[in-house]
């Protein structure tokens, strides 16, 4: 039930000029569960440009939401270096085995070729696709996963973070090698006309420290977000988990907008950084969008347009994280329909109001 | 060195907190050759330098990074140590969990925290590791006569990997027989509920609380 009166490019324009819009834009972060809108497997993803291109298209048509995001999993990169993924019939892929497992081999580690390695080529094909068919109504983003994230799936994560302690040049060298890789993958995403969105998970201080973060973090997303700042795009910063005490760091990097996780809280956020940049969040991807009921995802729609909708750089309902494969279209549904609802400028249902505030 | 041991265990407790393998060793080497009680050299030197960097973690002081080192050191003076336990010491019957990752998923980073932090509190565990089928917690629970079943997951793929564990037991009609308790990312209270687990714990520590309830032993 799409009564939009503007295309998602029309209303971030709009938006981004504190102009009139029909509503909030909204971005319920659609991963493999665009396989269920085409009747595919997940694992036929796998080296299939056209395919992933196709299904998430269709997925931005039958749901009507303001970002496409081609992504299958965050290894992508890690894979074209030499990692080793597994790919179940039907189920997203996992790591199977890092690329390296010793210091020593660090040297064996070479950039990857966007063109030529792994499933890059067929993720560059699904981004330039997209962007033929809808891109001038829809911003569409590639997946670009940070330096520090990637560094882990080559090495292995526990290896990575004893490192860090123990001999933090070698993961400076490895984060050096996935940042070159990154920006090589970065550039062939701006060519196709998509826009990089970067999502560094393990950044997380479920995982690091804050001063972990600043160290090994940080610096490498920095150039990143400058590289693509470069070519006049703007960027999306996503880090899973607890992000709280990196928030005011991660604005540092220059990213233009945070993707909040469920994990923290999105008043909280726009507190501490909300004149920096715009917020994105945070509906729990599992607990609201996945084994939730409707009315579960319209009442935690509205908390986050009453805990940040008066962010000053702006504000974008989405879930806290990628949704879950199996995620009911009418949970999909019904994060559209309340924010359609809620409309523009936002209104919640007084008795709701009055609720909230007692 | 330490003049006594209680300078000793004191130490030993800073070595694991500190993240000091080299004095750990050397600690629990001395501690060996002086004839102290391994038992209770672990007990107030490994275990409760563990404990206070399961504290640290909690306050957000030390992170994973930080803990994981801490109990590389624990674990060198545990390895020392160990060999001179008493008979009666080392055959205690202990409260015993099997744990792992559920089939589909490779990350064990928390699934590791947990086994360490409930090593570190005296529990007996059987580590099944990542990527591991439903059967085999319920065959090695069996045969390790364990009291309670541990399932980690980070992705939402596999949560109902550990509905099937609970099925499995059902099915064997050895439901009652072991408490299953689950933890990970995507985990919530009320998934846990509704795929009828014993228990839920969103952290390493929590974990740990748990299952001290679960054993009937004070927290």
């Amino acid at each position: 039930m799409s009564h939009d009166l503007m295309t998602p490019v029309q209303r971030f324009a709009a938006y981004g000029r504190g102009e009139a819009i029909d509503r909030l834009p909204c971005v319920p972060i659609v991963g493999n569960t665009a396989a269920r809108i085409v009747g595919a497997k997940v694992s036929d993803f796998r080296g299939d440009g056209k395919l992933i291109a196709d299904a998430q298209v269709a997925a931005y048509q039958r749901f009507g939401y303001d970002v496409i995001r081609i992504f299958t999993d965050l290894y992508t990169q890690a894979e074209a270096m030499g990692a080793r993924v597994h790919y179940p019939d039907d189920e997203t892929a996992y790591l199977a085995a890092p690329a390296i497992d010793s210091v020593e081999q660090i040297r064996t580690l070479e950039p990857a070729d966007p063109h030529k390695d792994g499933n890059l080529p067929a993720h560059l094909q699904a981004m330039s696709r997209a962007v033929d068919a809808v891109g001038s109504e829809v911003v569409v983003t590639g997946a670009l996963t940070g330096p520090f994230t990637t560094a882990s799936f080559l090495i292995g994560t526990e290896t990575l973070v004893r490192l860090m302690l123990k001999n933090p040049s070698a993961v400076h060298q490895l984060c050096e090698i996935a940042l070159q890789s990154a920006l090589d993958y970065a550039k062939a995403i701006l060519d196709t006309g998509c826009t990089p969105s970067l999502t560094d998970a393990m950044c997380s201080t479920t995982v690091i420290s804050p001063k972990q973060f600043r160290e090994f973090g940080q610096p490498y997303l920095t150039r990143l977000v400058d590289f693509i700042h470069v070519h006049g795009r703007s960027v999306t910063l996503h880090i899973c988990g607890k992000t709280r005490s990196i928030w005011e760091q991660m604005s540092e990097t220059g990213a233009d907008c945070l993707s909040i996780d469920n994990a923290a809280d999105l008043g909280e956020a726009k507190e501490m950084v909300g004149h920096r940049v715009r917020l994105m969040g945070n509906v729990s991807p599992s607990e609201i969008m996945l084994e939730g009921t409707p009315s579960q995802v319209r009442e935690a729609v509205r908390e986050c347009v009453r805990k940040a909708h008066d962010n000053p750089k702006g504000l974008i309902i989405a879930s806290g994280c990628s949704l879950p494969v199996e995620t009911p279209f009418a949970n999909i549904d019904a994060m559209l329909d309340a924010v359609r609802e809620i409309g523009w400028p936002v209104h919640i249902d007084q008795e709701m109001e009055t609720a909230w505030k007692a | 060195m330490p003049a006594n041991e209680t300078e000793l265990f004191q130490a030993l407790s800073d070595a694991v907190v500190g993240m000091d393998e080299d004095r750990a060793r050397e600690l629990a080497n001395e501690a060996v050759e002086r004839g102290i009680d391994a038992y209770t050299t672990i007990e107030r030197g490994l275990v409760d330098g563990m404990g206070r960097a399961g504290e640290l973690f909690e306050s957000e002081e030390y992170f994973i990074p930080e803990l994981l080192l801490c109990s590389d050191a624990m674990y060198i003076g545990l390895e020392i140590l160990r060999p001179h336990l008493k008979v009666e010491d080392a055959n205690q019957r202990r409260f015993k969990v099997v744990i792992g990752v559920v089939e589909g998923d490779t990350h064990d980073i928390g699934k590791n925290l947990v086994r360490i932090m409930l090593e570190a509190s005296g529990f007996d565990v059987i580590d099944l590791g990542r990527d591991i089928p439903a059967q085999r917690f319920v065959d090695t629970a069996i045969s390790e006569n364990a009291d309670v079943i541990a399932l980690s997951t980070l992705m939402t793929t596999t949560m109902d990997a550990m509905a099937e564990v609970v099925d499995k037991l059902d099915a064997a009609n050895l439901r009652e027989r072991f408490k299953v308790i689950v933890g990970g990312g995507p985990i919530s209270p009320a998934f846990a509920k509704r795929i009828h687990a014993d228990g839920y714990a969103n952290s390493a520590p929590n974990a740990v609380k748990l299952v001290k309830q679960l054993a009937g032993v004070p927290a």
